[in-house]
């Protein structure tokens, strides 16, 4: 029995996926269980393993296809098994069958209607000439004939609406500038004048850097793209900014260094304490912990920490649930295995999604301070900068000490100045005295 | 101009031409004193007598064998069949000798004479009696093929006929016998292979032949109403066929609808659409090409049904209007 393999869902908003690899080629035996093929999802690559042991007799899509969830990618079946029809054909044969049981129609009486065929725009050759003569790109005209069938006419009037005026002089200017007259924009029927092509001093424009390197916006990238582009779109930002002395953390860290070492592992480090603390300060300001849906705002139970995790083509945000009731050490680990993960794309999606507040952390960098796009559905994300010596007056002192900046950007939606500044306040208090949190 | 039946057009040419040449006969069943099955010989017997106006046995074999004999003996005879479905008892000698004469005697011998008989559906003639098939003839090298639409075309088109050194299949339609049309009295020919545009249109071209010059002329008045500008091409003459005339018409319209009497497979409607598709016409052409033609069924005897056997004027409105959709 041949099995026809689909793009398999990997998560639960997972709606297609990239084919990154066969690791199996047409003809080779393959066992139930064994990976066969490596695919890229938003957010991380994974092998699928094969449903059924056979021969790999036919692969349906090419390494690089995006697939939608459910369609066919590959058929296992038996060495000289006959294969099933895969795809739109057998669906269009069934479909075609179908329809003539119904109308009891013979095989002569098929429905006129053409089939597409891709790539190919239909005109009739009349509007295929008109289109040479004119170079007119068929596939921009509207079809108005029988079946979507572009006629010579609608050639004709695609000229007609798309016929640049201009008034000589303007045509000149083109002409020696080198200007495609079909760059400049005019209200329809307007002529295009000397005043459209000559720019002002201020809008001229400079030959163009020469392209390194085209990078295709897909995958991860896209879906960064349209994901901060919504939060600024929809999400009105406000930013609070203070500094911590980091005295205390410091010290925390340096004492429980050795400990966790022994028991987790794993190295200590700053964000698992600031995963801690801000989980912590969540608790005592629960409105930071929560989600604007339109009609209502839901605060969350459980309070699940994202941390932002550079990867060298994008950046994932793998999540610590409910970091309130666990302890350093936990954290820590934790945080050790899914930043490891994150960076070999091998993180599952149920690691990384249902945050509730994100933490990033551009310290590493030297960046003393910075404004983050909240990380929706989630209301606020916090901004670490550097930890850096300074001299800053105690009492009436000055003395040095490691001073690290927060910068909190909240949703003003849900969160009120005043909530963001009080949740910021608990923190810096939680973090200047850490062992509060232990409490 | 006076205006004179297609019936009395034809006999007209025929007098004219066995005037001009007594080399011309005729030749046919009943075709004397009685005049021919439809008259269209009426009279002739009367004034040439017997040795210019032959009556002869049943077997068209025969008629057919003997204007064969005639013509390669010098004699321009014109033998009529009394139903084209006749033709083929006629075909053997029409298209194993009649054809092949001229061309295996080197061109010492030629065989100038016509065939004509009428064709077609329409008077409850039944299955036997009513078919319409000259693009059979227009397969055959050595043959000619015409088939008159009007009064005009039929007495200039028989003349040419008769004139012609070759065997010319001359297809009447039966319900063009009583049609009437301007046709000069004075002498004139309408050559063989020269196709006529009976009306001028620059939405849509009509390839038409025979009775559906008729009825496109008909479908043409009707649209004309709804602004519809038909042109109307009447080849005239299937072999030779003036694929030249119909492809200007293609290239100014963009669009045809070609009618046949005949039946719908083979017909010679395929033969024109083909040649347009092949031509310097097909970067003009703005939809697919149509063809209305006969079922591929026996014409019924039952006249409700006959008359669904082949294109009628409503047919050729709608097929013009699909093709203008």
């Amino acid at each position: 029995m041949a099995t026809i393999v689909t793009m398999p869902k990997l998560g639960t908003t997972m709606e297609e996926g990239t084919i990154i690899k066969w690791l199996k080629k047409e003809g080779e035996p393959i066992q139930k269980g064994e990976p066969y093929v490596e695919i890229q999802t938003d957010k991380v690559n994974l092998e699928d393993e094969a449903p059924e042991s056979g021969i790999m007799r036919k692969i349906l899509v090419s390494e690089g296809a995006v697939v939608p969830v459910g369609k066919e990618i590959a058929i296992i079946a038996g060495a000289d098994e006959v294969l099933p029809e895969i795809g739109e054909e057998k669906t269009k044969e069934a479909e075609r069958q179908a329809s003539q049981i119904k109308s009891g129609e013979e095989t002569k009486e098929q429905p006129k209607e053409m089939e597409a065929f891709e790539g190919r725009v239909k005109a009739s050759p009349a509007a295929k000439r008109v289109a040479r003569e004119n170079d007119v790109d068929l596939s921009k005209v509207t079809p108005s004939g029988p079946d979507g069938r572009i006629t010579e006419k609608d050639v004709m009037e695609f000229i007609k609406s798309h016929k640049i005026k201009a008034t000589p002089v303007a045509m000149k200017i083109a002409v020696e500038q080198g200007i495609s007259l079909e760059t400049i924009q005019k209200a329809p029927g307007e002529r295009i004048t000397k005043q459209d092509l000559v720019p002002k001093e201020s809008e001229k424009t400079f030959p163009a850097a020469e392209t390194q390197k085209v990078i295709p916006v897909t995958g991860m990238r896209k879906i960064i793209a349209e994901r901060m582009t919504k939060s600024k779109g929809t999400a009105p930002h406000i930013y609070l900014t203070l500094e911590v002395d980091m005295t205390k953390v410091i010290e925390l860290r340096e004492k429980l260094l050795p400990a966790i070492q022994a028991r987790y592992s794993c190295k200590l480090s700053y964000n698992d304490i600031l995963i801690k603390a801000s989980a912590v300060a969540i608790k005592q300001n629960p409105i930071v912990n929560s989600s604007f849906l339109g009609d209502e705002i839901i605060i969350k139970q459980d309070i699940n920490i994202g941390l932002a995790v550079a990867l060298d083509d994008g950046l994932i945000v793998p999540v610590v649930r409910c970091a309130d009731k666990k302890g350093i050490g936990e954290i820590s680990k934790e945080t050790t295995q899914l930043i490891e993960k994150a960076r070999s794309g091998k993180l599952m999606p149920d690691e990384y999604q249902g945050g509730t507040f994100t933490i990033t952390n551009l310290g590493m960098y030297d960046i003393e301070n910075f404004k983050a796009i909240i990380n929706q559905p989630e209301s606020a994300i916090l901004a670490v900068g550097k930890i850096m010596k300074k001299p800053v007056v105690i009492g009436d002192q000055i003395v040095i000490r490691p001073m690290m900046n927060l910068t909190l950007s909240c949703d003003h939606r849900v969160i009120d100045g005043a909530q963001g500044a009080r949740f910021l306040q608990t923190l810096k208090q939680i973090l200047e005295e850490p062992l509060e949190m232990l409490m | 101009m006076p205006e004179k039946l297609y019936i009395d057009a034809l006999r007209e040419g025929l007098r004219e031409e066995m005037l001009r040449d007594e080399n011309v006969f005729i030749l046919g069943e009943d075709v004397g004193l009685y005049g021919g099955a439809f008259g269209v010989t009426k009279g002739l017997f009367q004034e040439f007598g017997e040795d210019r106006v032959k009556d002869t046995p049943i077997s068209e074999a025969a008629i057919a064998g003997a204007a064969v004999g005639a013509a390669l003996c010098g004699m321009r005879p014109v033998a009529e069949i009394m139903f084209f479905d006749f033709f083929t008892i006629a075909m053997d000698q029409l298209v194993n000798q009649g054809a092949k004469n001229r061309y295996m005697f080197g061109g010492k011998a030629k065989v100038p004479m016509v065939i004509r008989g009428p064709m077609g559906c329409g008077t409850g003639a039944a299955a036997q009696h009513s078919q319409s098939f000259p693009a059979v003839f227009a397969h055959f090298p050595g043959l000619k093929v015409v088939m008159p639409s009007t009064p005009y075309d039929v007495k200039g088109l028989i003349k040419a006929s008769i004139r012609d050194d070759n065997p010319v299949v001359f297809a009447e339609h039966k319900l063009l016998y009583r049609v009437k049309g301007e046709v000069p009295d004075e002498e004139y020919i309408v050559p063989l292979g020269k196709a006529d545009v009976k009306r001028k249109g620059k939405d849509i071209t009509v390839v038409a032949g025979s009775i559906m010059v008729i009825r496109a002329l008909e479908a043409a008045k009707q649209l004309e109403k709804e602004g519809i500008d038909v042109e109307v091409v009447d080849p005239r003459t299937l072999k030779p066929l003036d694929m030249d005339t119909i492809i200007n018409s293609v290239k100014k319209t963009g669009r045809v609808v070609i009618v046949e009497d005949d039946p719908i497979s083979f017909g010679w409607g395929a033969e024109v659409a083909a040649g347009i598709a092949s031509s310097s016409a097909f970067d003009y052409l703005d939809a697919p090409i149509k063809r209305l033609a006969g079922l591929d069924i026996p014409i019924p005897y039952n006249p409700n049904l006959e008359k669904h056997a082949v294109p009628q004027v409503e047919d050729i409105i709608k097929g013009i209007k699909d093709t203008l959709r």
